[in-house]
């Protein structure tokens, strides 16, 4: 059935100075109360039915690897195949841009060259969005192109991290790095034959410092490169406010149910109880992780596992990741209160619409 | 070895599918979480589950066993269900039956001790602790017993003891007790003694097979050394669905009677990986458990409220118990009723009231308007 094998780097930085991705890899950033964003690369390969999966690393791996462990909660621990942890490169690590770096590629060719099914399927782990692989595969293969990337027409200016590419009749042209209104975006999957791959890595060996796409720049008259429109939510994660509106969004429960229900998004399991609501909580338009105690109001938030809000505390139009205590009194207003903080009592913690506070990780 | 194979028939239509160990219970959980994550955090690794009833559901549920962190290679979780030999099959007659058939299993585990438990009790124990117990006081066989109130004993099996704990006397509901500690049907046996007395048993054509009316007895007899264990925290025998609703409503409020957030001893469960609930704009929720994957958009009150549930908008829920993806549409209204997995009370309909006694609505039924 798996005719693929999927590939998801981890490793790169973004060009955001933003610290709300200081300190780990944005693959491991918390999001939506439980998830971790690498989940979603993770289980949009797994729902395809991809049982053979490898992770490139980033030298931070630690809460990565806490997270994934031997990938079982994706279906990833295979008696063959299953789920594969390999080295970046350190340049990966300090380059920001790029995605698919021919030299990270190179490193691990053991990974293409000891499994035998005919595609790889590339990812990175800075996109939320719900895919459905096995078409993407079915289109590549209907379409007879050399390589499917999975795109989208940006509705609006965008992060310098995000790659766009130049298409004419649905044929890539060139990449080029940032996004504008308009533009066709790369949402960093794409399909290709894994003989090809091993073929491209080869030829690239010379400018190995470049991403995959980026040296394809010189070969896209070559090399038929389709782009395969995605229609459904997604939002590129690279900074801050991109962090946080796409955890907002999900207060949209058609934006949830797109992202959570079409095909199931896994993640590690815990054994946390139902959330508590304590007599007179006030909770309304907000996401509620399992783990919560809530005695205060919470308004419009998002609210991650393990979180306490205590009587007369208010959250409001906020991120709040897991662990956090928000002691009595306390005022939460547009920010991101990063995991494990406890904000004592009646402390104000207030951002704006326009800039979102984030208090850092305890 | 846990006896999980019962019906739980006093529950009606909460067991008309499934076995009451399997049973959906405080939001998340199913009622046999309890007594394996007892044996979790008591490091216990071998584990005998006895089924037989309904068992699809459970068997499915209890997997490997690595919710409970019982996938281990020698050891862990073993589906013990009724099979057939060459002298032909049986169903468990009893529960020392239940055991007895699985001697060849027991046997070959090599243990020293045997714990015999409940799948479809509610309440957080230290095994080792009674272990200790039944080492220290050298015992051949040690019961679990909790002190009831003096009215209640007559409706238990109650042990009479010396003042060292030694158990000189059992009686099945007594109608006059002489004491009040009842037990909890936890056994600890010597596994030499309860292989040798199992295989006795079996041979006496006048033995219903039973722990606490054959074995207990016939060992008092024989001057074992027997021994209780004095349990006096949280434990409820769910039988019914007064009682069921009630060990519900027990987790809620700011000092519930059982907590399922202390820390020492988690309640481990095979839970599923949904998104956080989603309470909307209009929803409320006030005192109450609610689980991932739910989307509240109406009135939830002094609730239990698995994943996965949907509460519809202007629909009120109250003192009331929702199995894993119960559907309560607009404007309906939920109260004192125990919905179980998937069933729905349709836009607009009643059920349930808190003036009568608690209803229950079975997996997959539908409540219409105005039935």
């Amino acid at each position: 059935m798996p005719k693929a094998i999927g590939l998801v780097t981890c490793n790169y930085t973004t060009a955001s100075k933003d610290d709300v991705f200081s300190g780990r890899p944005v693959a491991s950033m918390p999001y939506l109360g439980r998830f971790r964003l690498v989940d979603f690369a993770l289980s949009n390969m797994v729902n395809a039915g991809i049982r053979n999966v490898g992770m490139i690393m980033p030298n931070n791996y630690r809460s990565l690897v806490d997270h994934v462990g031997s990938g079982k909660d994706w279906d990833l621990d295979r008696k063959n195949g299953g789920l594969f942890i390999m080295p970046g490169t350190a340049f990966g690590t300090s380059r920001t841009g790029a995605r698919f770096l021919i030299r990270d590629l190179v490193q691990n060719r053991e990974f293409f060259i000891k499994n035998n099914e005919k595609y790889v399927v590339l990812s990175t782990a800075n996109f939320i969005c719900n895919v459905d692989i096995k078409a993407l595969i079915a289109e590549h293969e209907a379409s007879g192109a050399n390589i499917t990337v999975l795109t989208k027409r940006a509705s609006c200016d965008g992060n310098i991290d995000v790659v766009t590419f130049e298409v004419e009749d649905g044929r890539v042209k060139s990449m080029n790095q940032g996004v504008k209104f308009d533009q066709i975006a790369f949402l960093d999957y794409a399909v290709i034959e894994r003989e090809l791959l091993l073929e491209l890595l080869d030829s690239f060996a010379a400018v190995d410092h470049l991403d995959l796409f980026e040296a394809l720049n010189s070969e896209y008259d070559r090399f038929r490169v389709v782009a395969a429109d995605f229609a459904g939510y997604m939002k590129p994660i690279f900074d801050k406010p991109s962090y946080f509106k796409a955890n907002i969004d999900l207060l949209d429960p058609e934006v949830l149910s797109e992202l959570t229900d079409a095909r199931p998004i896994k993640t590690k399991a815990h054994d946390n109880p139902p959330a508590k609501y304590e007599p007179g909580a006030k909770v309304s338009n907000s996401l509620v992780a399992s783990g919560d105690r809530i005695y205060g109001s919470v308004q419009g938030s998002v609210l991650g596992r393990n979180v306490i809000i205590e009587a007369g505390a208010s959250v409001r139009n906020s991120v709040l990741m897991q662990g956090v205590i928000v002691k009595s009194g306390a005022k939460i207003e547009n920010a991101i209160i990063d995991k494990a903080n406890v904000v004592p009592a009646g402390t104000e913690l207030r951002g704006t619409d326009g800039d979102i506070l984030y208090l850092k990780k305890n | 070895m846990l006896l999980a194979g019962g019906q739980g028939s006093r529950l009606g239509v909460l067991t008309s599918k499934v076995a009451k160990p399997a049973v959906s219970f405080g939001g998340k959980y199913r009622i046999i979480d309890f007594v394996l994550s007892n044996c979790a955090n008591s490091g216990i690794s071998t584990v005998g589950v006895l089924t037989q009833y309904r068992p699809y559901l459970l068997h499915e549920y209890l997997g490997t066993g690595e919710a409970w962190n019982l996938d281990e290679r020698d050891g862990g979780v073993a589906i013990l269900p009724p099979f057939a030999t060459q002298t032909g099959a049986s169903w468990y007659a009893g529960t020392a039956d239940a055991i007895t058939q699985n001697l060849g299993y027991l046997e070959s585990q090599d243990a020293e001790y045997v714990l015999i438990l409940s799948g479809d009790q509610l309440y957080r124990m230290d095994y080792e602790d009674m272990l200790a117990t039944h080492k220290a006081n050298n015992a051949d066989l040690t019961v679990a017993v909790m002190p009831v109130p003096w009215e209640d004993a007559p409706r238990f099996g109650i042990m009479n003891c010396a003042d060292d704990g030694r158990i000189e006397e059992f009686v099945e509901k007594p109608a006059e007790p002489k004491s009040n500690l009842a037990s909890m049907g936890i056994y600890i046996f010597n596994a030499d003694l309860l292989i040798n007395t199992l295989k006795e048993d079996d041979k006496d054509p006048d033995s219903t097979h039973d722990f606490g009316g054959d074995i207990i007895p016939k060992l008092l007899a024989a001057g074992k050394r027997l021994y209780t264990y004095q349990f006096k925290a949280y434990w409820r025998d769910v039988g019914t669905v007064a009682s069921f609703h009630e060990a519900n409503m027990e987790l809620l409020g700011a000092e519930p009677a059982f907590d399922l957030f202390a820390q020492d001893a988690p309640i481990m469960s095979n839970s599923s990986t949904r998104p956080p609930a989603f309470i909307g704009p209009k929803g409320s929720v006030d005192d109450s458990l609610v689980d991932n994957g739910c989307t509240i958009l109406g009135q939830v009150e002094h609730s239990v409220i698995s994943d996965n549930v949907f509460v519809g908008k202007n629909a009120v829920v109250k003192d009331s118990i929702l199995f894993p993806g119960a559907r309560i549409e607009e404007g309906a209204v939920v109260i004192n009723a125990i919905m179980a997995e998937r069933s729905v009370v349709k836009a607009g309909a009643h059920f349930g009231s808190a003036d009568e006694e608690t209803v229950t609505l079975g997996d997959d039924a539908v409540v219409e308007k105005g039935e």
